[in-house]
This record gives C-alpha cells, sequence and structure tokens, in this order.
C-alpha cells in the first residue's frame, strides 16, 4: 500500500484522532437515553460519525487520484511527544504540584511552548509565542511593554526584518494602544507594571 | 405595494437616520473598508477584529456598524483585488481576472467606479427584497418546533458543505468538528462541564471570536508570511473615474443579472458573497461576445461586484428571520448578536420590530455611504496599499490580541486563539475547508437543544423528524443536495467550477 495523497492522510488521522478523543472524554458524563438525552449523548454520536468519516478520508489518502506529498508542512514529531508528556505529567500530577504552583505554571507553559514548536515554520512559531506572550504579559508588564514584546516579536518572525522600521512602528502602536485603546474605548488596561 | 412595508421601512429609516446610528453606520463602513482594502484580511478577520469596538454601543447601534463594516471590508476587498490582483477574500477572487488586466491597461479608475455603481445598485435591489421577504419567512419560522429547527439546521450544515470549495467529506467532518468544539463548555440541561479538563476558563465554552480570530485572522497571517509576499501596485494608473459611455452601456446589462443571481444565492444556506461573484461571472462569460474575458472585460468585473454584495446583503434574510447563519460572516452577526443580548429568530422582528427594520434601513444608508466615501478616498486606500506586509502584520496581530483579550479579560483566551491559529494552518495545508467549521460551531449547541426537545416530545420517537411535514421537507431537501453533490456528473463540474 502507498500513501497517494499526503494531505488526506494526515487530515484522516487528525479527524479520527478528534473524533475519538471527543467521545472517550464523553464517556465521563451520564448517557441518558433517547428520550431523556444525558450530556454525554450527542458528542458520543457525533464524535463516532466523525471517526468514521476520517477514516473515509484515510483510506482515501492510499486511492486518491490526486498525488500529495507525505510532507505537507514542517512537522517535528519529537517535540509535539515531549510537550504530550510533559503536558500530560502535570496535568495527572496536579494534586502532588498544588503546594509549588510555581513549578506547574513553567511545566505548562514549557508544554504549551513545545507544542507550539512542534508544527509549521518558524515565523509561525515566533508569531503564536508573540501572541500568547502579550496575552499574559498584559496585565503584570502594562499595554506599554506588552506592546512592544508582542510587535518586536512578531516582526522577528517576518522574513524582512528591518529594526529602524520596526523601532518606529513599535512607537506608533504603542502611541495608537494608549490613545485608542485605553483613552479612546476605554479599555480597562494598566499601561505600566504593577499600577 | 402594502401598507405594512411602507410602515415598516419608516419605523426603520426613524432609527436608521438617527444622527448618532448615522455615525456608527459611517464608522463602520470606513473602518471596515479601510481594513478591508489590506490585502490578506477578509471580512470575517474584519469584523472580528472590529467587535470589541462594539460592545459597549447599544444592540441597534452594534448591529448597524458591524452590518457597515461588512459592506466596507466586502468593498474594500474588491479595490484590493483590482489594483493589485491580491484579493483580500475570497469573494472578490473573480474581480481580479479582469479587474486586475483593465488597471494594468490604465483603467483602474473605471473599473473601480463600475465596481460600486454596482455594488451600490445591487444593494439597493437586495434591502427591497429583504425587506419584502423577510416578514413572511419569519412568520412561518415562528410555527416551527424543535424538531423543525433541527431539521432546517441540518439542511443549513448541508448546504455550508456542499457549497464548500474541495473534498465533500472533508467539509462535512469539518462541520462536525465543529459542532463538537461548539459544545464544548456547560451543559445546560445537567450544569456538567463537558470537555473542559477542570479548566474554569472552559466552563462557558470556547467564545466564538477566539475560534474566529484564531482559524481566519492568525492563520491567514502565517500563510502570507510563508507564501512571502510579490505585489505590483498600479498606483500612478489611477487617473480618472468616470467610465465611459461605452462602459456604462456594456456594464448595465451584467449589473442587472449579477444583481439577479446574487439576491438569489445569497438566500441559500452556505451561499452568500463568494458564490454569488463566482456564478455571475460564469453566467457572463456565456453571454454576448466573450472573446474580451480575463483581458480586461468590464462585464467582468461588474456582474461579480454586482452579485457579492447583493449576495451579502441576501445572506441576512436566514439570519434574520430564521436565526440561522449562512457563511461565517453571519455567524459572526449571530454571535455578536448573543453578546448583545438578542436571541435571533423570528420573534426579533415582532418583538423588536425597531431593531429589525432599523438595520435594514441601516443596510441601504450604508450603501449609499458606501460609495460617497470611496470614489473621492480611492486615493488614499491606493496609498494604504503601498504599505509593505512586514509593517502590516504586527499591527493586525496587536488588534487581533487587544479584541480577543477584552472579551473578558482573561490571558486565557488569547492562549487559546494562537491554539486555534496553529489548527487553522494545519486546516489550510491539509486543504481542510474551515468555513463549516465555524458554521457548526455556532449551531452545535442549538442542534442539541432541539434535538434533545424533540425527542422528549415524542417520546423517543426519532421518526418525528421524518413524520412532521415541514421537517421532512426540510430533511428531504438536504438529502436531496448531498445526493446531487455525490453524482459523478456534478462533482466533475464542481471540480472545474472551483478549478476556475
Amino acid at each position: 500500500m502507498q500513501i497517494k495523497n499526503g494531505k488526506d492522510f494526515w487530515a484522516g488521522l487528525m479527524f479520527i484522532g478528534f473524533g475519538l478523543g471527543f467521545t472517550l472524554v464523553a464517556q465521563n458524563y451520564p448517557m441518558g437515553s433517547a428520550v431523556r438525552m444525558g450530556p454525554a449523548y450527542f458528542p458520543t454520536v457525533l464524535g463516532g460519525l466523525l471517526a468514521v468519516l476520517g477514516a473515509m478520508v484515510f483510506f482515501r489518502a492510499f486511492v486518491s487520484k490526486f498525488s500529495e506529498p507525505l510532507k505537507v508542512f514542517i512537522f517535528r514529531p519529537m517535540l509535539l511527544i515531549a510537550s504530550v508528556v510533559i503536558g500530560a505529567a502535570t496535568y495527572f500530577a496536579d494534586s502532588q504540584l498544588k503546594g509549588a504552583p510555581m513549578v506547574q505554571y513553567a511545566l505548562t507553559g514549557l508544554a504549551l511552548f513545545l507544542f507550539f514548536g512542534a508544527f509549521g515554520p518558524r515565523s509561525m512559531f515566533l508569531i503564536l509565542l508573540s501572541v500568547v506572550i502579550f496575552g499574559y504579559a498584559l496585565k503584570p508588564l502594562g499595554l506599554v511593554l506588552a506592546t512592544v514584546l508582542l510587535i518586536v516579536l512578531s516582526a522577528v518572525g517576518g522574513h524582512d526584518f528591518r529594526k529602524k522600521e520596526i523601532v518606529i512602528l513599535t512607537v506608533v502602536l504603542v502611541i495608537f494602544g494608549v490613545f485608542v485603546f485605553v483613552k479612546g474605548l476605554g479599555l480597562p488596561f494598566n499601561l505600566w507594571p504593577g499600577e | 405595494m402594502d401598507y405594512a412595508l411602507i410602515h415598516n421601512l419608516s419605523i426603520g429609516f426613524g432609527v436608521a437616520l438617527s444622527l448618532q446610528n448615522l455615525m456608527y453606520c459611517f464608522f463602520g463602513v470606513l473602518l471596515g473598508t479601510l481594513i478591508g482594502v489590506l490585502p490578506g484580511i477578509g471580512p470575517v478577520a474584519t469584523i472580528a477584529m472590529l467587535l470589541p469596538v462594539t460592545f459597549n454601543l447599544s444592540p441597534i447601534s452594534a448591529l448597524i456598524m458591524l452590518a457597515g463594516i461588512y459592506y466596507g471590508a466586502q468593498y474594500g476587498g474588491s479595490t484590493t483585488a483590482i489594483l493589485v490582483n491580491l484579493p483580500g477574500e475570497s469573494s472578490s477572487v473573480i474581480t481580479c481576472l479582469d479587474g486586475y488586466q483593465m488597471a494594468r491597461q490604465g483603467r483602474a479608475g473605471p473599473a473601480l467606479a463600475i465596481a460600486a455603481m454596482g455594488s451600490f445598485f445591487a444593494g439597493c435591489v437586495a434591502t427591497v427584497i429583504i425587506a419584502l421577504f423577510a416578514p413572511p419567512l419569519a412568520e412561518v419560522a415562528l410555527k416551527f418546533g424543535p424538531a423543525e429547527y433541527f431539521s432546517l439546521m441540518v439542511l443549513g450544515l448541508v448546504g455550508a458543505t456542499v457549497l464548500a470549495h474541495g473534498s465533500l467529506v472533508k467539509a462535512i467532518a469539518m462541520t462536525i468538528l465543529g459542532l463538537l468544539m461548539g459544545l464544548v463548555g456547560t451543559d445546560v440541561n445537567s450544569g456538567i462541564a463537558r470537555f473542559s479538563f477542570g479548566l474554569s476558563e472552559l466552563s462557558d465554552g470556547i467564545g466564538f471570536v477566539i475560534v474566529a480570530m484564531g482559524v481566519f485572522g492568525f492563520a491567514e497571517i502565517i500563510t502570507n508570511l510563508e507564501q512571502g509576499e510579490s505585489r505590483d501596485v498600479f498606483i500612478n494608473k489611477v487617473t480618472g473615474l468616470m467610465p465611459t459611455w461605452k462602459d456604462l452601456k456594456d456594464s448595465s446589462g451584467a449589473i442587472l443579472r449579477g444583481t439577479a443571481l446574487g439576491s438569489m444565492l445569497g438566500i441559500l444556506p452556505g451561499g452568500g458573497a463568494l458564490l454569488s461573484s463566482f456564478a455571475a461571472y460564469t453566467l457572463e462569460k456565456k453571454i454576448g461576445d466573450t472573446s474580451k474575458f480575463g483581458k480586461g472585460e468590464i462585464r467582468g468585473v461588474a456582474a461579480p461586484e454586482a452579485a457579492n454584495n447583493a449576495g451579502a446583503q441576501t445572506s441576512f434574510i436566514p439570519l434574520l428571520t430564521l436565526g440561522i447563519p449562512s457563511n461565517p460572516v453571519m455567524a459572526l452577526m449571530i454571535g455578536a448578536m448573543m453578546i448583545q443580548g438578542i436571541a435571533p429568530g423570528p420573534q426579533v422582528m415582532t418583538e423588536r420590530p425597531e431593531l429589525f427594520w432599523g438595520m435594514i434601513a441601516s443596510m441601504w444608508i450604508g450603501n449609499l455611504m458606501l460609495v460617497i466615501l470611496n470614489l473621492p478616498l480611492i486615493g488614499m486606500w491606493v496609498k494604504l496599499l503601498t504599505v509593505p506586509y512586514r509593517l502590516l502584520y504586527p499591527s493586525i496581530l496587536l488588534f487581533c490580541c487587544v479584541g480577543v483579550y477584552s472579551l473578558s479579560n482573561q490571558p486565557f483566551d488569547v492562549m487559546l486563539t494562537a491554539i486555534y491559529g496553529l489548527l487553522g494552518y494545519v486546516f489550510v495545508k491539509l486543504e481542510c475547508e474551515p468555513a463549516p467549521l465555524i458554521l457548526g460551531f455556532i449551531l452545535g449547541p442549538l442542534m442539541e437543544e432541539n434535538l434533545r426537545r424533540a425527542m422528549l416530545l415524542s417520546r423517543g420517537d426519532a421518526t418525528v423528524f421524518v413524520t412532521k411535514p415541514i421537517s421532512g421537507v426540510l430533511l428531504g431537501i438536504a438529502l436531496v443536495l448531498l445526493l446531487i453533490t455525490l453524482a459523478p456528473a456534478v462533482q466533475k463540474t464542481r471540480e472545474e467550477a472551483f478549478v476556475e
């Protein structure tokens, strides 16, 4: 058997994964009956259906008339495995880690970091990272510094990084953000750390 | 014309013409065009990005502004298509073909003017169509029980998958994945937080803005960066906006045909701007002198532009009368209505007539503003196009992040959006169309609720969906749609249609 359509192959696996995942997790909830459907009923049906459709897409990959390479985008399996292992360990060790929230945060962060790094090009990693950092930095660091971090880090993710331009862009966007988001729209952001 | 229609429209114009609402409509159109002009940002991302701006407004002002943003983004996309050959969104892909050729021949001005006029004409017609057809449809919808609603949603989702690009199986799978993701969060009947993994942030469910912004906004930026940029802007060639008499004569028929086709296709589930513009172009290519198509034929700009605007507007009909979104933009509008505390559905028209008719009136005003605003401002939009993407995307990211964060001031939401951005990238790479996913996501909880109620009422008898006449007919149409798409002949032409 030869995989002819790499896109179908991976898409099939993805759908099967999601389908089985939702079905399995749903088994933790009461199923109910057809008359009084419990919270597990609808997701179990849908999850099963999704897995079946995924299997169809998966098997089509072997007989497809369209030829697509198996390598659709950059994928680093080791990083994904590491991420899943760390993530699962942190999740199941929840009770032991209760006393050390910092360790818990650091491990969760590391798992996410590895997860984002496992797929796609460098630019995607940097852009998504800049977004996540902005989200978590906004409260402790304030809008000004969080914006600087977001712009600089995401700009590094592009192909063509020009220092001068980025400095100007950052200044403009910080001023814009302060006046439009905070003063104009009245969004409740602090501007500086610890305000 | 009956008396009620005039009465209703006068209520609507009374609301829409208030100074405040005129202002919001204007800002919406302006902001929408401003962001829509930027290449690589479609209406969905634009609306998702600007949604937080409307949170503090009254419901009617918020909806008027969002509708304005939608037309603005739509029209901005056409400008980009004509001038840079880069469609800002999928519904202006077709405008690129002849519009860009016209720009290369130094006729960008007439192309832009005809696009604006065609859109305005289509907008006027579509507004009247909504005013005429929405009330009777809403009356029918008021008689719907849970079984009918469930079947209607099935039909809507099937329609969306049938009309999606590419593989049908993948589109159905994406719909179901969307339905499942929509179920995350607390179950209304049992109070159990499903699929939340003990995270309190997930117990309220995943916000639809998060999904839309990640899958459409972030994923677009990532794929754009991966492809690198290559753009040729025909800036110096925008001279003289006025089309010649011959242009007007040539395009008037195309505008009429485009409007008619667009108005019809917009109502279909899964239809809207994209399908309308494709269909209108294909129709034009079959009529009259076809030698100039692809080489700067003005009819090739006029027809799809009229059609996509007509389709964009009539796709509000299923939303306003049935509460069912027919495309991702409408899914966002439903989300916006829910945030404003309005349950979308047929009762909106009877309970909040000022909201319903005000919005319809504002559609016409918004279209008028588009023409007034865009023809003199084209110079400014052209300048905006010369801003390099390397400066644009960090700015877009900032808007998206602030928008997501301000939903509930939780960093977790921003992280979740990043995860959806990653998923969106994977979807693009695996050729899985994300539009059905968003529709499923919005409809997931509604479908489950109606399914449960219908089964409870029928005491567990599943045949109720077929034996109730309206429900049975709706399911029948869905089945026929699916079978037609699966028929070998149609599949072949479908492939060809999307290749074009």
